[in-house]
């Protein structure tokens, strides 16, 4: 979890490296009925000298992190927010153990993704969410409600995107985007990604769930061998107890097998997918910024020319100089703001595909490990049986 | 196909040909779908082999549908008491699954079987409905097959009947309700308990073994899926992280196959028999319902006969003019019970003898059936992780990359 970046070393102790590490742990279900939520320890274990306490646990729920996540969105445009989890599930689901432990490593994750990005880990707000104490959280996630985006609004900073990247390729209008190919190349790419990604990860999670039933069948069908083999008894009846016992041992093995599929496959590739659903965000804001920054310059020269044709009238000169500087600031920000994102964008993508490389190459090892495991474990269980068998029958 | 030797006894030895042994093997197969809509059927082709003397020649060729096996069936169930008829493949099936190509094999194999086993059982072999079924033409074999509605043919509503009737006096004894007209043998009772214990389990197991060949099946499908949206992911990423995806997504789609394959193994070659199995112990529970009814009619007229010599005896005293033909009606009761008696004493020998070759026959049928089932999932499993092993050195290659 150490950064790169030599701007924090820490001045207390000029021999270790300065850190940031941070742990969500411990969820608890609070609350009754409806209203019941799960609460978290966020432990936080640093040595940078902003922070005021080398260790601090405080206790946060999903909303806080929602909170963060928002206030990155907002402050640092251009940069790819990780991902969180998503908020609801299917209620029967919603407090299972599975659910619980699958969402407090991805909200782990979240955080530490955070804690060692070179910028991000700088924030302030990261800073109050780890440390503030809960009265003070409260306080903060009622506010941001209605400021900060809703998910209806970034569907429509989505949709925008997603129409004038197709209205750009049928020709329909000339809406404000930039002619930039490379970019162009790249959203089509992001955009193309995210569908392939979701069906592949839909497909993951169906075969998860068919080798949970899988070894539920096997389940069944070795007890109900092995109530055949009580009745029938001799040499046929041991045969259908041995096979039943040994469906059953295998039933767990899958079991298991299905869960680690899940952890180790599944969850990274729905990950993946969140990623690249907070690309299309950033990809959206920059968008905002482009048209923000045309819409200055335009403006800009509008009044530049109507301050021209102003000379020949004094009175209303000194006004106009004004509102035409003010307007030549802002649109030189708005400019830099621009330009800001697409220098961020440019090293994100670069750092994203190196880390998803890395983590999809993980992703599909422990798949093809696990699977590899798990057939043959099944294999020597049925080759042991073999001559168990023989012997019955003999 | 089953090549069937005529009995050890030898009372049927050939005259013609001395030095070869006798024979009948059967073969139903070529199934082919005749008529339309609701009417539409499947025919086999039935071709017999034999140098028994009793049949027209040594190969003939017939044409047969599912309602002639049935006829068979039911003429041998009448004929044959005591003996465990080799049982049918089920009549009915959903729609839809009717015709499937995997529905109309299992049915042929079933009914292969089961023209087989009869040819080789060294009593029904020998049986004239058999020769009739094998060699008559399409029109005589339509024509036995609608005559025997309502005669022969139990309709599945009365072996139920009584099959409930020979499972309440069983639990009416245990539970002793009542003094019912039942044979007090303690092992035929245990044999009976056995028979309808084993009915419910082996149910339970085959419906789970069906279950578990429909999970593969779907984890096989759900394989291809993966693969197919893996691949596409793969050429739509591009460099290593594509090439992972590509190789995982062609892996999986190769590995579907073989599951869609063991599945239909597993099918055939454990299923089915285990589906078999249910059937022939059916059987046997109706061979336990003629019994039970044979010992009924033993008891009923061994009891009649005894009333009709105490009324013979009063009648006598009393020098009635009805002595005569009450000695007559006497004498035919008598020749009746002895009848019912041989009849009942002939199925309970022949019982006895179906049920050791029953055991010896089952036991290895489902020996070969396990051994199979594990030696297909280990085969399975073994190629499974052969090919995902295979895959990790090109996975770490990609990453590497």
């Amino acid at each position: 979890m150490e950064q790169q970046s030599g701007s924090s070393q820490s001045p207390r102790s000029p021999s270790s490296q300065p850190y940031l590490l941070v742990s969500v742990t411990d969820p608890v279900k609070l609350g009754d009925g409806v209203q019941a939520y799960i609460s978290y320890r966020v432990i936080t274990k640093t040595n940078l000298p902003e922070d005021l306490s080398p260790e601090k646990i405080v206790i946060r729920r999903y909303s806080d992190f929602v909170w963060l996540r928002d206030r990155l969105f907002e402050k640092y445009k251009g940069i790819f927010i990780p991902p969180l989890p998503e908020k609801s599930a299917v209620e029967k689901f919603r407090l299972s153990a599975e659910f619980i432990e699958m969402r407090r490593q991805a909200l782990d994750v979240f955080v530490n993704r955070i804690a060692s990005h070179s910028e991000l880990q700088q924030s302030e707000d990261l800073r109050t969410f780890l440390q503030a104490d809960e009265e003070t959280m409260e306080r903060l996630t009622s506010q941001e409600t209605g400021i900060f985006k809703k998910p209806a609004d970034l569907m429509q900073i989505f949709k925008d995107v997603q129409s004038k990247v197709s209205d750009v390729v049928f020709g329909k209008e000339k809406p404000v985007e930039e002619s930039n190919p490379e970019y162009e190349k790249l959203k089509h790419y992001v955009f193309e990604l995210e569908n392939h990604l979701a069906e592949a990860q839909k497909h993951a999670y169906r075969l998860v769930k068919r080798h949970r039933e899988l070894g539920q069948s096997l389940s069944d069908f070795g007890k109900a061998a092995k109530l055949l083999g009580a009745c029938e008894g001799q040499a046929l009846g041991k045969a259908f107890s041995e096979l039943g016992a040994k469906s059953e041992t295998l039933s767990v093995k899958l079991q298991k097998e299905a869960h680690q599929l899940l952890m180790k496959f599944e969850e990274p590739l729905k990950d993946y997918v969140r990623a690249v659903q907070s690309i299309k965000a950033t990809i959206g804001e920059r968008a905002n910024a482009f048209r923000q920054q045309c819409e200055l310059a335009e403006t800009t020269k509008l009044k530049e020319i109507n301050l021209a044709c102003m000379l020949t009238r004094s009175d209303r000169v000194g006004e106009a100089e004004h509102e035409y500087n003010l307007l030549k600031a802002e649109s030189e920000e708005a400019t830099r703001r621009f330009e800001t994102i697409v220098r961020l964008m440019n090293e994100e993508i670069v750092c994203f595909q190196e880390q998803k490389t890395q983590d999809m190459g993980i992703g599909f090892h422990e798949f093809a490990k696990g699977q590899a495991r798990l057939a043959h474990s099944i294999a020597d269980a049925w080759r042991s049986l073999l001559p168990k068998l023989e012997a019955c029958s003999a």
